[in-house]
């Protein structure tokens, strides 16, 4: 059953891998030449399932009115709307959007993320409290899976960076994050499905989040330390100080460019790869072209299995440099007590082999 | 002209960020080889290290990104 299982699912993979092919193909045919790459990593106003586009509806903003539709087409129906060669949406008269909060393709995988990662969580809750693990051995690969990540998470990063007296009180922000976005980065290996992740906005919400609560489990030694650095001359603090207060904005700002970039590459870097066989049916003709695609296609399948990694990998990083930054803000510094309590310790230790 | 400085640009990123990344798997495996059974420590520093390189790789590919795609013309 389980070499089945494991059969199917590598069989599978490879599909997902020439799948992308085969769209690329489609889109190469329907456009007559020209294939847009950032077109598959932008944010779309539909969602794809299988090849099927489902139009998402559209909350508009325009001089203090609200509008909604079904979707974009309903909306141009309507003569309320009409689109503008960009592809967007201005109000008949000609007024720009103020505020547009249309439910994007985007915000769709950022919302099955959430929802992912709270059933699982919330199955596993219920798990423990019946006994499950927490008396007995952990039952079933989901559950095993489950407690790898989770103990993974509370003592290699929390415990680890953050101080072993406060971690657990963020412990369930890391898991949380590392979960959300390890399901966003996976969705993204799906033929048709886009990464939440590789969109700026996601990113610099979840950098945000971090951010603020870096800023609010500071001790005062952290911001004694931003502020007022001791231990300095007093002139050398008119550079330090900016310097310390800067830093505090480029941290999230390097952890959300970090988390979109890789994700954006990875998917830039398979649509390029699939478009070396148009690019080469452009130069040598259609039979180099074909002839060639069996070794893009070979490397676009190794590639996606390096993106499943990186998108472990990288919800690893956000939550390590997340615990990192954390740990930073709520370590109390004990420069001299501690030099005290390691001379004590060591006069004791004299005392006694005395 | 945005295309040729795009090029360079990139290339130049992957200098720096391969020589820099190759001292810190160096340094690693040195330690990781004087050390065994601090592997695991050394592993961790690793990885934070080469992560911050990588912060400041993919802001300079960003940049060439934009620059690739003729943003702010």
């Amino acid at each position: 059953m389980s070499q089945f299982l494991r059969r199917l699912t590598v069989t599978i993979l490879f599909l997902f891998a020439i799948n992308p092919g085969i769209l690329a193909a489609d889109t190469q045919e329907s456009d007559g030449g020209s294939f847009d790459v950032m077109g598959k990593v932008v944010d779309h106003d539909y969602v794809e399932i299988v090849g099927v586009k489902i139009y998402l509806p559209r909350i508009l903003l325009v001089d203090g009115e609200w509008y909604f539709y079904s979707n974009t087409k309903s909306a141009i129906e309507s003569g309320q709307f009409m689109e503008t060669e960009e592809g967007g949406l201005v109000r008949s008269d000609g007024a720009e959007i103020s505020l547009d909060m249309s439910i994007t393709s985007h915000l769709v995988y950022v919302w099955l993320a959430i929802i992912f990662t709270l059933l699982i969580t919330m199955w596993a809750a219920g798990r423990y409290r019946r006994g499950l693990g927490a008396e007995t051995e952990p039952k079933g690969a989901m559950q095993n899976i489950f407690e790898v990540l989770f103990v993974f998470i509370r003592d290699e990063i929390a415990k680890e960076f953050i101080s072993p007296e406060k971690y657990k009180r963020y412990v369930p922000y890391l898991f949380s994050v590392f979960m959300a976005i390890m399901f966003m980065n996976l969705f993204g290996l799906l033929p048709w499905a886009a990464s939440a992740t590789a969109d700026l906005t996601v990113t610099a919400t979840l950098a945000g989040i971090t951010f603020f609560i870096t800023q609010f489990s500071g001790t005062k030694d952290y911001w004694q330390h931003v502020f007022v650095f001791p231990g300095v001359p007093a002139w050398s603090r008119i550079i330090l100080t900016p310097v310390e207060i800067l830093g505090l904005f480029t941290k999230p700002f390097a952890l959300a460019i970090r988390l979109f970039a890789n994700m954006l590459s990875g998917k830039i870097m398979i649509v390029s790869i699939l478009g070396l066989i148009f690019i080469f049916t452009d130069l040598f003709g259609a039979y180099v072209g074909v002839g060639s695609s069996v070794f893009w296609v070979a490397l676009t399948a190794a590639l996606y299995f390096l993106k499943a990694l990186v998108a472990l990998i990288q919800a690893y990083v956000f939550t390590l440099l997340s615990a990192v930054f954390i740990g930073m803000a709520a370590e109390e510094h004990h420069h001299h007590d501690d030099e005290t309590a390691v001379a004590h310790a060591q006069a004791v230790e004299v005392e006694t082999n005395h | 002209m945005g295309f040729l400085a795009a090029g360079l640009g990139a290339g130049i990123i992957a200098l720096g960020a391969g020589f820099g990344i190759g001292i810190i798997g160096k340094s690693a495996t040195e330690s990781i080889a004087r050390q065994p059974e601090a592997a695991g420590d050394i592993r961790g520093a690793m990885l934070l290290t080469a992560v911050f390189i990588e912060g400041v790789a993919l802001i300079g590919a960003i940049v060439c990104i934009l620059l690739a795609l003729g943003v702010g013309q």
